[in-house]
């Protein structure tokens, strides 16, 4: 498999899973929303674990931006290689 | 892929100045001496459960208290020191930087024993704080909290040190540091002083379901990923898919935690976000798998003669039927029949034993040699280990999954509960022999690192 099989592999596999999980998730966010404003017991109830789990995310996201902008992800395949090197050199005198 | 170009990142220290091999052995040690009192215990609830408890009436050996012996000796006794075992060799190896500090880890090390030994200790003097999977006494909790922060300074130190793109690995451990705390602190503390009610439940099933997927999931696909390419002598199929994985896991894991309580008082509305967000992750587990067999693909004659990579892989097979259990039980069509079931207990093996445990085992047969240094004194017993313990998991959890099913169906058609424990004895039965050919396993590896010491000191 050559680089840009691998690429489209992650790209299909990621539209994949995005589209699904990103419309599941703007329709659960918008019953939130309307849950909250009827003011009952269950939406009261409901914010608190989502708030929390945007807020974790929101986390995630800033290190995966900043991860990005930090060129971790430029040479996407180098690292596997760099250790398998590394290894190598760890073990030469075993 | 012909002209690769690699930027020398040369380590500036040498294997002995990175790697305390004196505390994985110690780490390996504990594993086991933990592992062989869980699966005693394992055993003798078996024995409890087709009414043949040799130590009836005797509160001591009271099986409620030695079945959370049994789950908390694995996790956290054996899984963990396990794990804490593989991390001293690979985050050295991987960041070419040293732990922070020797000094703290053999702390580490000494604390940590004394906290599962303390929750052996505790629970089975009746003193088990009531809480799933945090039944640890609520004295030993914070020490064990403290441990799990230092775990991860001592080892996030190297990987902050590190320089340039960082290796799939690393993303799992360091994410794996920041899970493991929070989360303890979350299903122990919050439950126990600052919520009740079905607001306990909800965080009690989000600290079982994180517990899993945040601490046990990174840290075994993270060392996955750095053992599998090593043996198998190539790079794994590719380093991209593999963070899709990663970034996968921390954006849609941490919502599912409810779809343990499907049918709760908990609002359906969070039931239903459960469920979705679980199928994503099944997604997400899919693309790790597609990677591993891609890394491995046309190369297959290795999982014959490389033990480790065999029980790797093996591990690997039963992760998918695992994941794919999960699909199904996630459903409430499926939870209606199987929950309270011993489908779950099957599951729980499946995932705990075929998987993790069968990593570790394939990680401490390749380890043990190189700190050893020395080849294992027997291949057969070798192998005896590997088919006693495959073969006993595999008939293990396709009885209890089974049995679960008749008990779903014998309960929803509202026959007598008696009815459904009378049938459950034979099942039970045979859960109970297949547990003996899984110590059995043990038995065998135990043996062996026996032999290969006395033959390594024969011959220093
Ligand atoms: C000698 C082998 C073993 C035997 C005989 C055995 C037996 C048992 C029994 C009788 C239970 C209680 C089930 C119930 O409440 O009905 C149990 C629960 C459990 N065991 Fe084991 N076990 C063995 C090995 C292991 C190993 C090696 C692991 C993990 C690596 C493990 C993980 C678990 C877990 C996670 C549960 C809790 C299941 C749940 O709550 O749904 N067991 N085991
Ligand atoms: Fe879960």
């Amino acid at each position: 498999m050559n680089r840009s099989g691998a690429w489209t592999i992650t790209i299909v596999f990621g539209v994949i899973i995005l589209i699904p999980s990103l419309l599941g998730f703007a329709m659960k966010f918008g019953e939130l929303i309307t849950l909250t404003k009827n003011v009952s017991d269950s939406g009261g109830f409901a914010i608190t674990p989502v708030v929390n789990y945007l807020l974790a995310s929101l986390g995630f996201f800033c290190l995966l931006m900043w991860a990005a902008l930090n060129g971790m992800f430029r040479d996407l395949e180098q690292p596997k290689y760099n250790m398998l090197e590394n290894e190598r050199e760890l073990d030469r005198n075993v | 892929m012909a002209t690769l170009t690699i930027p020398k990142t040369q380590s500036v220290y040498t294997h002995e100045e990175l790697v305390d091999e004196k505390i994985i052995k110690w780490y390996f040690a504990a594993a086991l001496t933990f592992l062989t009192t869980s699966m005693l215990a394992g055993l003798l609830v078996s024995l409890q459960l087709i009414r043949h408890n040799p130590f009836a009436g005797i509160e001591l050996f009271s099986p409620g208290r030695w079945r959370m012996v049994h789950t908390n000796a694995v996790a956290y006794g054996f899984l963990a020191n396990g794990f804490l075992g593989c991390l001293h060799w690979a985050i050295p190896r991987l960041t070419l930087q040293p732990v922070l500090d020797r000094r703290l880890s053999w702390f580490i090390f000494a604390a940590w024993q004394a906290v599962v030994g303390a929750t052996a200790a505790g629970i089975l003097l009746g003193e088990a704080q009531g809480l799933e999977w945090g039944e640890t006494p609520v004295w030993v909790d914070p020490v064990a909290q403290l441990g799990l922060m230092l775990v991860a300074l001592n080892f996030g130190t190297p990987i902050a040190r590190m320089k340039g793109p960082m290796y799939v690995t690393l993303w799992y451990f360091m994410a794996a540091f920041i899970w493991t705390p929070l989360t303890y602190a979350m299903g122990n503390f919050i439950p126990e002083y600052f919520v009740s009610g079905t607001s306990a439940g909800a965080v009690g099933g989000l600290f079982i379901h994180d517990l899993v997927g945040l601490f046990v999931t990174p840290l075994g696909w993270g060392l996955m990923y750095y053992f599998v390419p090593i043996l198998i002598k190539k790079p794994i199929w590719s380093h991209g898919l593999s963070l899709v994985g990663f970034w996968g896991l921390a954006f849609f894991y941490p919502l599912q935690g409810i779809h343990h309580f499907l049918y709760t008082p908990i609002p359906m509305f969070l039931q239903y976000g459960a469920v979705v967000s679980t199928i994503a992750v099944e997604l997400v587990v899919t693309t790790v798998i597609i990677n591993f067999f891609g890394s491995i693909w046309g190369n297959w004659s290795i999982v014959r003669t490389n033990l480790p990579v065999r029980y790797f892989y093996t591990g690997m097979v039963f992760y998918f039927l695992t994941c794919l259990q999960c699909s199904f039980q996630v459903t409430l069509t499926f939870q209606k029949i199987i929950h309270f079931s011993d489908w779950v207990v099957g599951h729980a093996h499946m995932v705990m034993f075929g998987v993790f445990s069968m990593w570790i085992m394939g990680m401490m047969i390749y380890l043990f040699p190189r700190l050893l240094k020395r080849e294992w004194a027997s291949q057969s017993l070798l192998e005896w280990h590997f088919w006693l313990s495959t073969v006993g998991l595999a008939v293990m959890a396709g009885d209890l999954i089974l049995l679960g099913l008749f008990q779903g169906w014998s309960w929803a058609a509202l026959e007598p509960w008696d009815a459904s424990t009378e049938f459950s004895v034979p099942f039970w039965a045979i859960r109970a022999i297949a547990g003996l050919a899984m110590f059995g396993g043990l038995i065998a590896l135990i043996t062996n690192i026996f032999k290969t010491l006395k033959a390594a000191s024969a011959n220093a």
